[in-house]
């Protein structure tokens, strides 16, 4: 990718955060109005949101305003969507964790680091599938002796009892 | 006298067993995690925070800044050895260190790193000792005006200085107050932005923040690709620099000690720019300054001196006022938070045993840094040649693990994982994660302070400006936003017309 590539992408980046920077101010400005901007002599609940809100919509438009006005390749760094392969790799973690958020619940603590070091393991880093399952089993030993036994900390149980 | 005899009973407490093994856990642990590619100190802190959940606040206290050292030594070590700095302050030793360790000289590298950092490590410490007290004793004449200007001009240092653009860091701290306005306000006691979700009444636990956008974020970006590492190999018998290695080095590292130092007293300055500094200068007065960047010794030695200096001064202001200068600084903040303690001038006063002994702690922490770095350090570089496949989903787990504790609830883990996600793309965007940080624990304390501050003035915003101290607090506050201003106005001009010609 050239350099000129790049930096459109970078600005590609910086527009959409320059737009959710706008969403986010409207939201607080509009949060803000549910509230007193004042009271007697101090500031209300609304006054903080309300200038978070105003603030926010100004950085925002000059992030968006810069981003037409910038000479390419000048002030750019990293762009904000990774290559296919690290998108995928990022991608499949995020799942694993959210993942991880449902099946606690169900499964229980250990079971579930066991599947998710083994599924990062076996599909992300190409591990075997027997040692995929070895270091989850692993893993999950360990953490329970250290957590839950070792520091008695309350982790929920599934349907296993465990 | 009253220092001494603070220090003398600091050191009565942290030496007990308990307290010592807490520092060496810490040491150890940190350099572990630390000399882990792309992992940072304040990272390393984030993921290491829930370890100290249930212990008493001295001995984890002690624990947290052993992490942080000891996370500056792992750094360190990981940008000599493969060339993959951790955080932007060891930049510059991953430069000189690198290209010393390709020219076989790795020992005498990790070495120097470990003396420079040493000695900075105690002289600092003394620095932080001297400077915080009478600082603390000096800001007991503050009020809720002053402590509001103090808070205005502490962001605004650490948005101007610290990140690589202003707007970007603007927006990062105005995400963090919005975030900190979440949770029953303390005006009319009525709920912001809570929804009905009893777990956001309490606001959104800063724990929660730090180990999703330093801890998920930080490993989300290394995992990005297959990362092999092979650092350079590294054997017990040349680790130690020669004498007259040392004796070169000698004023790099005491100069560098001061540059890290006064820098990093500053708010938002820190060991970044500690460490650039003491680089110019150190290049500046070398009889050969062609040999900086390929190698040369006063160009690792004076950095990484001073990168460890600062880190000793920028606890002045968050032991001191209660400000925290950097992120790395803002965990620590956050952890005394956590632990129950009301940071700020008070803490000298009311805390008093706790402050002495977590200071007396920082020398014991560098005492075992050195020895244990010196003879261990092929141990650790040893711990390069794990695969990062297996050392990441363990760091996730943890992070899963510390913020299900906090209220042992999975609220807080989806909560992490949302700022996971949000701060990894924050980080593809260059945009800074600390800002918002420093703004979720000082923006509750900023809204107190105003309300507060007009509470007592009945309604009147001179209260700002007819109190000495505040008003000079918002002078410099003012200066310092009409210079930053100016310059990017003119920068801007200058761009305008590059375009034109």
């Amino acid at each position: 990718m050239t350099p000129a590539q790049e930096d459109k992408l970078m600005r590609k980046a910086d527009r959409i955060f320059g737009v959710i920077g706008l969403g986010l101010s409207l939201w607080f400005y509009l949060e803000s109005r549910k509230f007193h901007y004042m009271t007697d002599f101090t500031p209300g609940p609304g006054f903080m949101p309300f200038w978070v809100g105003v603030i926010l919509a100004v950085l925002s438009g000059f992030l968006l305003y810069d981003t037409f006005r910038r000479e390419p390749g000048k002030e750019d760094g990293m762009k904000i969507l990774p290559k296919r392969h690290a998108l995928y790799r990022v991608g499949f973690i995020f799942l694993m964790l959210f993942g991880v958020l449902i099946t606690m619940p169900l499964l229980g603590f250990p079971l579930t680091i066991c599947l998710f070091v083994a599924a990062i393991l076996l599909s992300l880093e190409r591990y075997s599938l027997p040692k995929s399952i070895g270091y989850g089993i692993a893993y999950a030993a360990v953490i329970w002796l250290i957590f839950e036994y070792f520091m008695q900390m309350g982790f929920p149980k599934g349907f296993l009892g465990i | 006298m009253e220092i001494f005899e603070g220090l003398m009973g600091g050191f009565a407490t942290c030496l007990t067993p308990y307290n010592v093994w807490m520092a060496l856990l810490g040491c150890l642990l940190g350099t572990m995690i630390g000399i882990l590619p792309g992992l940072g100190p304040s990272a390393t802190m984030a993921i290491l925070l829930p370890i100290t959940f249930g212990m008493d606040a001295t001995p984890a206290m002690i624990m947290m800044c052993a992490v942080y050292y000891g996370a500056m030594y792992g750094g360190s070590t990981t940008s000599i050895l493969v060339n993959v700095p951790g955080e932007s302050s060891s930049v510059i030793t991953a430069i000189e260190g690198h290209q010393l360790a390709r020219k076989g000289k790795a020992g005498t590298a990790l070495g120097l790193s470990a003396i420079g950092s040493f000695t900075a490590g105690i002289l600092g410490t003394i620095g932080l000792v001297a400077a915080a007290v009478p600082l603390a004793e000096f800001s007991l004449q503050f009020g809720p005006a002053e402590f509001f200007s103090l808070i205005v001009m502490g962001m605004l240092t650490i948005i101007f200085v610290g990140g690589k653009s202003i707007p970007k860091s603007l927006m990062s701290a105005m995400i963090g107050f919005g975030l900190g306005c979440v949770g029953t306000d303390i005006v009319e006691g009525k709920d912001r932005f809570t929804y009905g979700i009893a777990e956001l009444l309490d606001g959104i636990d800063f724990v929660v923040l730090v180990m999703g956008t330093f801890g998920i974020a930080e490993v989300l970006v290394s995992a990005e690709e297959f990362m092999k590492v092979e650092p350079i190999k590294v054997k017990f018998r040349e680790l130690f620099p020669s004498l007259g290695e040392i004796l070169q080095c000698k004023w790099a590292i005491l100069r560098g000690t001061l540059i890290g130092f006064i820098v990093g007293v500053l708010p938002g300055a820190g060991p970044t720019i500690a460490s650039f500094v003491t680089y110019g200068v150190e290049k500046s007065l070398t009889k050969t300054p062609e040999k900086f960047g390929n190698g040369a010794l006063e160009g690792l030695a004076g950095p990484e001196s001073s990168n460890n200096a600062a880190v000793s001064g920028a606890m002045v202001p968050m032991f001191a006022l209660g400000i925290p200068g950097s992120g790395a600084t803002a965990v620590l903040l956050g952890a005394l938070i956590l632990y129950g303690l009301k940071p700020g001038p008070m803490l000298f006063v009311e805390n008093a045993d706790f402050v002495w002994a977590v200071m007396a702690s920082m020398f014991l922490g560098n005492v075992i840094l050195i020895i244990m770095n010196l003879p261990m350090v092929p141990l650790f570089a040893s711990l390069l040649r794990i695969s990062y496949a297996l050392i990441y989903p363990a760091i996730l787990l943890i992070c899963i693990i510390g913020s299900y504790a906090i209220n042992s609830g999975l609220f807080d883990v989806g909560l992490m994982m949302m700022f996971g996600v949000a701060g990894y793309f924050m980080k593809r965007a260059d945009i800074p994660p600390a800002p918002m940080l420093l703004a979720l624990l000082l923006g509750p304390m900023l809204e107190r302070a105003l309300y507060q501050a007009l509470n007592l003035s009945h309604g009147s915003m001179l209260v700002f400006v007819t109190r000495p101290i505040s008003a000079t607090l918002l002078v410099i506050s003012l200066v310092m936003s009409i210079a930053v201003g100016t310059k990017a106005i003119k920068k801007a001009r200058s761009m305008v017309q590059d375009e034109q010609n």
